[in-house]
């Protein structure tokens, strides 16, 4: 593990505790080993002192925060240069949208996934099997050589 | 002022006791259970009975309380058949019934028919022919009849089902719960 994210100013971080649980934000401030202040605008976070127990730590920074820097510095900063826009296009990030949507989805919605999956892996079978068939000539008889080892 | 004179009756019995009255519940009419949000045409899961599963399309809610739903029968197997609404879930899938026309279906569509008590009177042994020449011509026009009935309803059904893709294919299948699912953070 390296060292890759530091609990600094300007680090975007994920709240994971309380009841802004989802939520980004960016530190502002730290008070001590323990503590930090941090500030979400355009996330809807308030400016707010919370421990650093309750929030994950993303590999973005936001240019230009300085340290106990105004939400209006930290806006204006966003405005030039957006991470939170980057962290949505993460894997994480889109894992947990999907988690969401997936929770959303009704009965309906549910039986056409059920169906559209099956149709797809339909489809992939039929274009294995005539990758399959093409590679037949190499690949069958080597599968032979290997089942003779086997037994 | 005057005072207004109450009179008040004297009666000319008198309880030597406080006698307790026994406690008479009196039945009103029954009072048709409330409908939690379910709207005609709205697709239903039943959850008891032979159609366990089945996900049937509501119709209109019936005088006695139960509602009124049809599979439609051709899609699913399900007949106009009347469903405790204690005994369902509510889908937010919604069908439209603007052309399906229900009206003259009430309780009394659903009552059995001499013939049929009679039949059941003579027990499980009892075969069609025991009915008498016009029991069983009167029992062949009833069960005619509620064939039509249950085909002039579904036919405007089926055509408002088959506009949406694969609805049709959903409520010819049966909601069923696998090891993962987790029927509380279901959303129906």
């Amino acid at each position: 593990m390296g060292l890759g994210k530091f609990v600094e100013v300007g680090r975007v971080v994920k709240i994971n505790y309380g009841p802004q649980e989802g939520k980004l934000a960016t530190i502002i401030e730290i008070l001590n080993d323990k503590r930090v202040l941090i500030d979400g605008p355009t996330t809807g976070v308030q400016r707010q002192v919370i421990p650093i127990r309750r929030l994950t730590l993303t590999k973005f920074n936001l240019k230009g925060a300085t340290r106990g820097a105004r939400t209006g510095v930290i806006t204006k900063a966003i405005k030039k240069n957006d991470p939170f826009t980057q962290y949505q296009n993460t894997i994480a990030a889109k894992k947990v949208a999907k988690k969401a949507l997936r929770a959303k989805l009704t009965d309906f919605d549910r039986f056409r996934v059920m169906i559209l999956r099956k149709r797809r892996s339909a489809l992939l079978s039929t274009q294995l099997k005539a990758l399959r068939k093409n590679n037949a000539g190499g690949k069958s008889t080597a599968q032979a050589k290997g089942g003779n080892k086997k037994k | 002022m005057p005072a207004k004179k109450r009179t008040v009756r004297i009666g000319n019995w008198y309880k030597s006791d406080d006698e307790k009255v026994h406690f008479v519940r009196k039945r009103k009419a029954p009072r048709p259970a409330q409908l939690r949000k379910i709207v005609p045409g709205q697709v239903l899961i039943l959850l008891s009975g032979r159609f366990q599963g089945k996900r049937v399309v509501f119709l209109k809610q019936l005088k006695s309380g139960l509602l009124l739903v049809t599979g439609p029968f051709k899609i699913n197997g399900v007949p106009l058949k009347r469903v405790n609404s204690a005994y369902v879930i509510p889908t937010s899938t919604k069908v439209d019934v603007t052309g399906v026309n229900a009206n003259q279906i009430d309780d009394d569509y659903f009552k059995r028919t001499q013939a049929q008590r009679r039949k059941n009177e003579q027990g499980f042994w009892a075969k069609r022919g025991e009915l008498t020449a016009e029991q069983q011509t009167a029992e062949k026009t009833r069960l005619d009849g509620k064939r039509n009935t249950q085909k002039s309803v579904d036919a405007a059904l089926i055509t408002a089902i088959k506009k949406t893709q694969l609805l049709k294919q959903y409520l010819g299948a049966r909601f069923t719960i696998g090891k993962t699912t987790r029927p509380h953070e279901l959303v129906f």
